[in-house]
């Protein structure tokens, strides 16, 4: 289980994230929802150990967060990747350095299943679509079957279209492989209809955590009720009540 | 641009086959023709000696262009590892990597050489380790620059993610964006290095005779610069043709790179 | 302000710290017995092997190199810088008669490279890529590949032996300045020249200003208030670069032309393995390099506040 308790992270002066304290069980998906700049992308930096954490802990299952090779699925596909290496080269790192040997039918099957076909991968990242890298970008986060998958904003990089089949194939594999999965979007639609929990961050601080079902219908604070509601009269969000 | 290269491609022709193109022994004395004035034997005179001028000069591009390669790439060997050092390896080694560097910047390089030189006794290995180690800081602060703004690049947060050691990291991701930057600094280092063996040449604490080198050569000449001034003008336009030819390709080099930054 | 003023400072301290270190090193490393050295320069015969110990003792060349490093830089620290190993005479003296040499020269020389470059620049920037801009670019280009003793020859060559016009050697009447500093201008002036050719276009290019110039703002304002500030940071960057390129040119052009400044006094101390000598010329001058570029460094900061915040 993923733990994160009274954590805060400041930046100069300003608190980045104040005494945010979130729980995520194995093979559950929590979306952590917010306006930019709320902290959303610092909680993940904080759970992966790239910031220093001023206060407050950060485990899974009792040990350090990194000590489960978590994977990480970026906001800018293209950018993720070495743009001088093979796609192949890139998704094969987290293997290579623990050690793994390669699994070929391991490969195949999670090719299939994010339709990418075999020889996209001896391409460099420039000579593929968002949608095509944003894929891989996936690949190589299961690569190395990991317990927890964080997701920074895996959508909106990509078309509409792409979104939603993007989406799918993410709950589909979650579904075989049963990672722990946290999403960060600023999509309420996405955490709606893909998350069991949906969390409100705001201004580095946790305004609410409630089932996503729930979130839709009744938002327990006023801030997830104006977030709530501005996602309906976007259309991003579908009245369900 | 292309004839840039071409202009390269002659100086290291030059360099590699001098020896088999210079039509005498460069350490051939021949007292009775000394300082001969250029003529149809002597293409291009004979010093005090009465050497041929021309054979020297094309021995010495060895030397020149030679001890400025090795010097030059070893500088960019310790700087991009100081540099790197400096960008990957933390606070506490950013601020003493770049504090060493400082402190080898904090001296005007040639005059450090020279000292260095002087001190360690003149000779070729004195003058490889005097250059050298005043030679190195450039690589180091380009490629700490370069380097951090790497650190927060996808990839890069993606190898550490997958566990990859710092030495594969510095390797595979760090240098490949590191060199085109590293290469125009290697431009000016190597212009760098051939003036700093002739200022050491010249002042007497680099490469010794007999070996035939530009800055020595020009030291010979400057004696008898009242009789014989060509003999000076040769070296001297050696030395020119090459730093310009050098630091040509670097500019054109520095160009291409901010027309790639440009479209990406 | 005053933090980065005290951050700057200690790391400057931390640099001339080990300058002398390096320079200790190199001296405790130079071939040959120390001591003896000192001892034959100081006598110059047989000298009895006690006076060599006495010599030893007094430097504490035998407690080892920290501690020998201690005794070296403790007088250095207040401003001691010893006495000749060779003439026994003090050295801080003649260091500064030669600095009455060397000094003039070296102003000289900058006068002459800002006369030359400054009005080559902006000549050149009047019409990027014509043919003013192109003659400058090249004559700059073939300026900086030049070393400083071959021009100085051929300066020589033509004004003292060819022409006859100019004195060559020594530096006995004023005129004997000229072709020293002319050497020296004419060196910094290329690369004077490169740098701010650059830095004006860059600060032309400045995406900002065509909407200032729509604005009605004055071509003459515009060139006050936004090129030339901009133009002035690579200028202000390189400047500690411009002070070691003048320095090397100085030592190299002192020897050419006989001149008893700082760059003879130190080849000369070096010939002689007179290394009290060496040391004050090397610390010396990384005193003056590190201050200057200290001064440097808090100028640029006030010409670009995007460094500040950096740092913050």
């Amino acid at each position: 289980m993923l733990s994160v308790e009274n954590v805060t992270v400041r930046r100069g002066r300003a608190q980045v994230l104040n005494d945010v304290s979130l729980t995520l069980a194995p093979g559950k998906t929590l979306a952590v929802v917010g306006e930019s700049g709320a902290g959303k992308s610092t909680l993940i930096a904080a759970i992966l150990d790239l910031v220093r954490v001023a206060a407050g802990q950060i485990t899974w299952a009792g040990a350090p967060v990194r000590r489960c090779s978590p994977a990480l699925v970026m906001q800018e596909p293209r950018r993720a990747f070495n743009p001088h290496l093979s796609l192949r080269r890139s998704v094969m790192e987290p293997l290579e350095a623990q050690g793994h040997v390669i699994d070929t039918s391991h490969l195949t099957t999670l090719c299939a299943g994010l339709e990418i076909a075999l020889d996209l991968l001896d391409r460099r990242p420039t000579e593929v679509s968002i949608g095509q890298a944003q894929r891989v970008g996936i690949l190589r986060a299961l690569i190395a079957a990991p317990p927890l998958v964080l997701f920074d904003e895996p959508l909106s990089a990509l078309d509409a279209v792409t979104q939603k089949h993007t989406a799918r194939l993410i709950a589909d594999l979650q579904r075989e492989a049963g990672f722990a999965a946290l999403i960060v979007t600023h999509d309420l639609g996405y955490a709606a209809a893909y998350a069991d929990d949906i969390a409100v961050l705001r201004a580095g601080q946790v305004q609410e955590r409630t089932p996503a079902a729930r979130f839709v219908t009744a938002p327990q604070t006023d801030y997830g009720r104006t977030l709530r509601d501005a996602a309906f009269a976007l259309g991003a969000l579908e009245r369900v009540a | 641009m292309r004839s840039v290269f071409i202009l390269i491609l002659i100086l290291v022709a030059i360099a590699v086959l001098g020896p088999l193109l210079a039509p005498y022994d460069p350490t051939q004395i021949n007292i009775p023709n000394r300082l001969s004035a250029p003529n149809s034997t002597w293409l291009l005179g004979t010093d005090a000696l009465g050497r041929d001028i021309l054979s020297r000069l094309l021995y010495g591009a060895r030397w020149s262009l030679g001890l400025a390669f090795v010097i030059s790439v070893i500088g960019l060997v310790i700087g991009a590892t100081v540099g790197l050092i400096a960008a990957l390896g933390g606070k506490v080694a950013d601020w003493l990597a770049m504090r060493a560097t400082d402190t080898f910047l904090a001296f005007p390089d040639i005059i450090a050489a020279v000292v260095i030189a002087g001190v360690l006794g003149a000779g070729t290995g004195s003058l490889i380790f005097a250059l050298t180690v005043t030679g190195w800081m450039r690589y180091a602060r380009v490629a700490r620059g370069i380097g951090l703004s790497l650190t927060s690049r996808g990839y890069v947060v993606q190898a550490r993610l997958a566990g990859l050691s710092p030495l594969v990291i510095a390797w595979r991701h760090y240098l490949p964006s590191l060199l085109p930057s590293l290469a125009v600094v290697w431009t000016g280092m190597f212009a760098r290095a051939i003036l700093g063996i002739s200022a050491l040449g010249f002042l007497g604490f680099g490469v010794q005779p007999p070996i035939p080198e530009w800055g020595t050569m020009l030291l010979d000449a400057r004696i008898h610069m009242r009789s014989t001034p060509l003999q000076m003008i040769w070296p001297g336009l050696a030395v020119v043709a090459c730093v310009l030819a050098i630091n040509l390709v670097g500019d054109a080099l520095r160009d291409a790179l901010a027309r790639q930054d440009r479209t990406e | 302000m005053i933090r980065t003023l005290a951050g700057l400072t200690l790391r400057a301290v931390v640099v001339l710290t080990g300058t002398a270190l390096a320079t200790f090193a190199l001296l405790w490393h130079a071939p040959g017995d120390p001591a003896l050295a000192i001892a034959l320069a100081r006598y110059d015969a047989v000298v009895p092997a006690a006076v060599v110990e006495q010599i030893r003792a007094q430097a504490s060349f035998d407690d080892g190199f920290w501690s020998a490093f201690q005794t070296w830089l403790g007088p250095l620290l207040v401003g001691d810088f010893g006495q000749s190993s060779v003439t026994g005479r003090d050295v801080w003296p003649e260091l500064m008669a030669s600095l009455s040499y060397t000094v003039p020269l070296a102003l000289a020389g900058l006068a002459i490279a800002l006369a030359l470059s400054v009005p080559l620049a902006l000549l050149a920037t009047l019409r990027p890529g014509g043919l003013l801009d192109r003659a400058a670019v090249a004559l700059a280009s073939i300026g900086v590949a030049i070393p400083a003793y071959w021009l100085g020859l051929l300066l020589v060559l033509l004004f003292a032996v060819h022409l006859g016009w100019l004195p060559a050697m020594g530096a006995r009447t004023p005129a004997h300045v000229i072709l020293p500093a002319l050497t020296l201008g004419l060196g910094v002036a290329a690369s004077l020249t490169r740098i701010l050719r650059s830095g004006i276009l860059e600060a032309r290019a400045q995406p900002f200003l065509p909407a200032f110039r729509r604005r009605g703002v004055g071509a003459r304002a515009i060139e006050r208030d936004h090129v030339a500030p901009h133009a002035a940071i690579p200028v202000v960057t390189v400047l500690g670069l411009e002070l070691a390129f003048l320095l090397e040119g100085v030592v190299m052009v002192e020897v050419i032309f006989a001149r008893p400044g700082l760059g003879v006094f130190l080849v000369d101390a070096i010939e002689a393995r007179d290394f009290p000598k060496v040391q004050a010329v090397v610390v010396l001058a990384a005193v003056l390099f590190v201050v200057v570029n200290l001064a440097i460094d808090l100028f640029y900061r006030r010409l670009d506040p995007r460094i500040g915040e950096r740092d913050a």
